[in-house]
């Protein structure tokens, strides 16, 4: 909202420079987002003429300009280029003062400038919107001082309120809010008061509970509806409003100046001789004065003559009944409609005016009838004409409501003490009334336009702003008032934690995606949307569902790396999935990590040539899953349709499956647009929450002092016999033997459907170091043991 | 007999030690220990004629043998050991590697960078006793707005500014615009004393451009217990801001509105960038000042909402954007940034 600082003058003194009333704003709570400086903030500048423009000897951007001055001829460098002779332009002189500076005498390229040619920029005329040089009238005497030509200093403040305060929504609003902070007074503009003769239009009011509380209007026949006075003219155009003509400027002048919307109808335009405040109906066409058609419905408010809808109540007018020029006759309104009616009108129609903007944070409805009389008194002494009387419907008229409270409340609430005089100024200043009872509790009644003060912690708020928050010790008492306890985080945050942070160990970046997805990313996933969460009102195309998984985000950050040539990744997120069961969201939270491209191994430019691949990011699911007792991968019978049908294993936690780990199916990746293999894998934590507890401090396994003796085993066995025998095998025959498989080689010099694993086995006891024929015996029998079992021959 | 087992005794001592000095090789070596006082070897030998000697000889001559014996081993061992080093030295030096090639590539791997903000802020909520709270993203309309005092017709309850979920049962579902519930969700499950943090996304229906986005995430604190005031929430957020900032940030509070609070504030902490000198800061616009959260006193009507007599139990709340702290001080621009996972950003933190 704009503020113009001499408009604020009319209702209190203020010595304050603009940046000062920009400090004391803040402190009340509203945030000056600009300050934007107007009128002349200059001395001695005068308009001269340009006599002639000589071509600069050294430069060819610049000129040499003669001019005719208070001074006689002088002569100036300018770089303007929309400068001619015979205009009449400011010129500075040295010494003269622009804002903040004072012109120094000047060589430019080599010859001296005897003074500046001013832009409207240079001279703070910014509302003046031309560009170069400024040019003045032509009819300006040589001589004048170009201040004369323009306003007072003056400042115009761009405020953001906040919604709970729409009393400040105008120049009185903001100046009691400065009255109670400097606790200096208010002075009252009195306006004329008409009585008014004949009766105004009949008012019907058929939404008086949620829609118009009170209505206000009155008639002023033969005006004459000139232009505007200049100062009224000004004051709109600093606040961004464009003067029309008296009549529509004097209704958007009370609004700046007292918050109180308005609306003039043309009295002519209006039939049936009534005004009725009702609902649409459904389908209602109204043709507002934005020349936009639009159809209504029940929920919308209309002002409505005998016939139709004359106006958007609240909101905006219609264009049949505006006022024009030739307009003789006219009907004034102010009225109090409820704020969450035009809120609804406003949002629907995409239509936020100055109006609506008061309307649907709440206007003083005590205030209808001032507006009218201010109106009134505008209207007669610019354009005159007849006032009728004033019809005032107000069937339920506003009881304020009394606040007891101690001052010991507000103290407690702050954590201050506050004097009690200083209370008695602000709460004196603030309210209609204030008194004391004979308990000793202070009784507050804010005025109307206060309807936001209900009890002693909005009171406690008003103390606050008023003795500045800047007054309030940040040291309390030195005491936290908590007795502190001791609290657990939830096991899924710190699951997360655990999780994330070992996966970032391991080379991972974490990624954070939207909740998002699209339906097309649901079918390629298999999902129905049926089940899936959908959004009702989706920001965008693509984002109308939450997502079941978190892969398919992932495989959107692949694509996206993909494209700026960074092909190895290694990338995970813990975030929620979300499904609907039996018509209610269910959220859970997940882990899912993708890999692809080369390995560190692989690019590690000895031996490249193995590839990791799959096994790389099953190390990783290993790596992190390593504590949790029960969980298992097993290959899986049905892999989901987005994973490689063979390249797909289950993760299990007490055989129940939790998850999936494997490469991502080609078709999958085709529709991501990725061109290279990716593995993946993802699992719900939720079942793993039971059997991780980041307060239980894990016991130490004794260790062995005796030295370990390596051996390596050869076997050759067949072919299609995977590891997992070989381990369940080992399992039985050395369960306490640590191992590692060091080569796997299926090649020409062995039979036909044969493989050979190399294994590498740390022996090692608790209780001594081994002899070697103990430790040969062990051999021994592990593969007797391989050849019983799997029909192992030694290589 | 003594007499000339003595000299032999000097012949073998100034022979070996004058050998072990001379011999520059390993295996040399081991053949002269073996020579000298192997088992078949000379002292030995020599030490076997000690049985044919009186006892008054034995006293004398066993002493000198065996101390020639300590001498020589010791000599032998010093020499071994000189020996091996020159010969790993030797080995060390032949070493042909050209160090400068490219290392083991290892991948770095890391947290997302509002992992890393959010990390920071629980850690110092932490450390002032806030303990970790958190609650469903898909939130029914009582905990993320009328419990909050946020009236039915709120603006922000709006279909244009609120996610709404499209589900088969009755309840009104939304994804919810802050993590305020958690609030709700806590107060009703536990009495004060309450000292809550927590962190998580949100989601408010904004078009997604370099400063909004539709998912974000926040960070929530509350505090409930007898006699809670303003000027605890002054202090211990003014803590928490120059845990974050740093011991000399300049903390300031503005009054402001929220449904939620009362009074309610705003804080602001000077520009890390220009100290509010520089009128042209893109960071803070030149006004000086970053607004970094918002806060306030419990509203009664939130207590009440949950069970808490307002007249004697009071707390603070507060809630801070973690994308705006980490775009602050990691210098990221666009919000947008955070969750394009370009690796090229991932891997700088």
């Amino acid at each position: 909202m704009k503020i113009l600082y001499s408009w604020l003058k009319d209702f209190i003194d203020l010595d304050l420079t603009p940046e000062e009333l920009a400090g004391k704003l803040t402190v009340l709570g509203m945030e000056v987002e600009e300050i934007k400086k107007t009128g002349a903030d200059f001395d001695d500048i005068y308009a001269a003429k340009i006599v002639k423009i000589n071509a600069h000897p050294n430069s060819e951007k610049l000129h040499l300009v003669d001019l005719e001055t208070k001074d006689g001829a002088k002569r100036v460098v300018c770089g303007a280029q929309n400068i001619a002779e015979g205009q009449t332009v400011p010129l500075a002189n040295v010494g003269s003062r622009l804002g903040k500076i004072y012109l120094k005498p000047a060589e430019i390229r080599g010859v001296i400038s005897e003074g500046m040619l001013c832009s409207a920029d240079e001279l703070g005329l910014a509302a003046e919107r031309q560009k170069g040089i400024m040019i003045l009238d032509p009819k300006i005497p040589v001589g004048t001082d170009v201040k004369t030509l323009y306003g007072k200093a003056d400042a115009i403040f761009d405020v953001s309120l906040t919604p709970n305060r729409p009393d400040l929504m105008s120049h009185l609003g903001i100046a009691r809010e400065l009255s109670v902070l400097l606790n200096i007074p208010l002075k009252k503009r009195e306006w004329k008061k008409y009585k008014g003769e004949g009766s105004a239009l009949k008012i019907n009011i058929h939404t008086e509970d949620d829609g118009c509380a009170r209505y206000t209007g009155r008639i002023i026949r033969g005006v004459k509806n000139t232009e505007s006075p200049a100062w009224m003219k000004e004051r709109l155009l600093a606040m961004g409003v464009n003067p029309k003509n008296a009549l529509v400027d004097i209704t958007n002048y009370v609004l700046f100046e007292i918050g109180h919307p308005m609306h003039a109808f043309d009295l002519n335009h209006l039939e049936g001789g009534e005004i009725n405040v009702r609902w649409a109906q459904e389908n209602e066409n109204f043709l507002a004065l934005d020349d936009t058609q639009r159809t209504l419905t029940p929920q919308n408010l209309v002002i409505a003559d005998g016939k139709k809808a004359v106006a958007l109540a609240g909101v905006m007018g219609g264009k049949g009944d505006s006022i024009l020029p030739e307009t003789k006759d006219i009907f004034l309104e102010g009225a109090y409609f409820y704020p969450p009616c035009i809120n609804k009108t406003s949002k629907k129609f995409a239509l936020s005016t100055e109006s609506s903007q008061r309307f649907e944070r709440g206007v003083d409805i005590e205030g209808c009838l001032n507006s009218i009389e201010m109106a009134t008194a505008l209207v007669l002494e610019i354009c005159g004409g007849e006032p009728s009387e004033i019809n005032d419907v107000y069937p339920n008229p506003y009881r304020p409501a009394q606040i007891e409270f101690k001052p010991e409340d507000l103290e407690k609430i702050l954590g201050m003490e506050i004097d009690r005089e200083r209370l008695k100024d602000i709460f004196g200043r603030l309210g209609a009334d204030l008194k004391t009872s004979d308990s000793g509790a202070w009784l507050f009644t804010p005025g109307s336009y206060r309807r936001d003060l209900n009890h002693k912690w909005d009171l406690a708020e008003e103390a606050a702003r008023y003795i500045g928050l800047e007054n309030l010790a940040a040291d309390g008492d030195g005491t936290t008032h908590a007795t502190l306890y001791f609290g657990e985080n939830p096991k899924a945050v710190d699951l997360g934690e655990k999780f994330s942070d070992a996966l970032a160990g391991l080379g991972f970046y974490e990624c954070k995606n939207f909740d998002f997805v699209s339906q097309k990313d649901l079918g390629l996933f298999s999902f129905s949307d049926k089940t899936a969460v959908e959004i009702k009102n989706p920001l965008a195309d693509g984002m109308e569902f939450l997502r079941p998984n978190l892969l398919m985000s992932l495989l959107k950050n692949i694509a996206l790396n993909q494209n700026f040539g960074r092909h190895d990744l290694a990338l995970f997120e813990y975030g929620k999935t979300f499904s609907l069961q039996k018509g209610f969201p269910l959220e859970t939270f997940s882990l899912g990590a993708v890999m692809c491209g080369k390995t560190p191994r692989e690019k590690f430019f000895m031996n490249p040539q193995c590839k990791v691949g799959f096994y790389g990011l099953k190390g990783a699911a290993e790596n992190i899953l390593r504590d949790f007792e029960g969980v298992t991968f097993q290959p899986s019978k049905n892999a989901p349709s987005h994973m490689h049908p063979k390249i797909c294993m289950d993760i299990l936690l007490n055989n129940k499956k939790i998850g999936f780990l494997g490469q991502v199916h080609p078709l999958t990746l085709k529709a991501y647009d990725i061109k290279q293999d990716v593995y993946a894998f993802e699992f719900d934590v939720k079942n793993l929450e039971k059997l991780f507890d980041a307060q239980q401090f894990k016991k130490a396994r004794e260790i062995s002092a005796f030295p370990a003796s390596k051996r390596d085993l050869s076997v050759v066995i067949d072919k299609n016999i995977t590891f997992d025998k070989v381990r369940q095998v080992l399992k039985m025959a050395a369960p306490d033997t640590k191992y590692n498989l060091i080569d796997l080689y299926q090649g020409s010099n062995l039979p036909e459907g044969k493989k050979s694993i190399t294994l590498s086995f740390d022996f090692i006891s608790k209780e001594k170091t081994l002899t070697d024929a103990e430790v040969n015996k062990a051999v021994e029998a592990i593969l007797a043991k391989l050849k019983s079992d799997l029909g192992a021959e030694l290589r | 007999m003594i007499e000339e087992l003595k000299s032999k005794l000097n012949l073998i001592e100034s022979n070996y030690i004058s050998k072990i000095q001379a011999c520059q090789d390993l295996k040399q070596l081991q053949d002269l220990q073996v020579a000298a006082v192997g088992r078949k070897g000379e002292l030995t030998e020599l030490l076997k004629s000690l049985k044919d000697l009186s006892l008054e000889e034995k006293k004398e001559f066993g002493p000198l043998s065996n101390a020639l014996k300590t001498k020589l081993v010791s000599l032998f061992e010093a020499k071994t050991a000189e020996l091996e080093t020159a010969a790993i030295n030797e080995e060390l030096n032949k070493a042909d590697l050209d160090l400068t090639l490219p290392s083991y590539p290892f991948n770095k791997g890391g947290r997302h960078p509002l992992a890393i903000a959010q990390k920071r802020m629980t850690d110092i909520l932490s450390k002032l006793g806030f303990v970790w709270a958190h609650g469903p993203f898909i939130e029914d309309a009582y905990h993320n707005f009328d419990a909050l005092n946020i009236p039915a017709h709120h603006p922000a309850r709006d279909m244009q500014d609120t996610f709404f979920v499209k589900n088969t049962n009755k309840t009104d579902f939304v994804l919810r615009t802050h993590t305020s519930g958690v609030q709700i969700r806590t107060m009703q499950k536990q009495r004060p004393p309450i000292r809550i943090m927590a962190p998580g996304r949100v989601f408010r229906k904004d078009a997604l451009d370099a400063t909004h986005s539709p998912v974000f995430h926040q960070i929530e604190g509350l505090y409930v217990d007898k006699n809670v005031s303003l000027a605890d929430l002054k202090r211990d957020l003014t803590v928490f801001m120059k845990g974050l900032f740093g011991k000399k940030a300049e903390v300031r509070f503005r009054p402001s509105f929220f449904p939620f609070t009362e009074p309610s504030v705003e804080v602001d902490v000077k520009c890390v960038f220009c100290e509010g000198k520089d009128k042209n800061c893109p960071v803070c616009k030149g006004s000086g000042w970053k607004e970094m959260l918002g806060a306030g006193i419990v509203h009664p009507n939130v207590l009440r909402n949950c069970n808490i007599d307002p007249e004697v139990y009071s707390g603070y709340a507060f809630g801070m954007g973690v994308e705006r702290l980490a775009m602050f001080s990691l210098d990221i621009k666009d919000i947008r940034t955070f969750y394009e996972n370009d690796i090229r950003i991932l891997e700088q933190f």
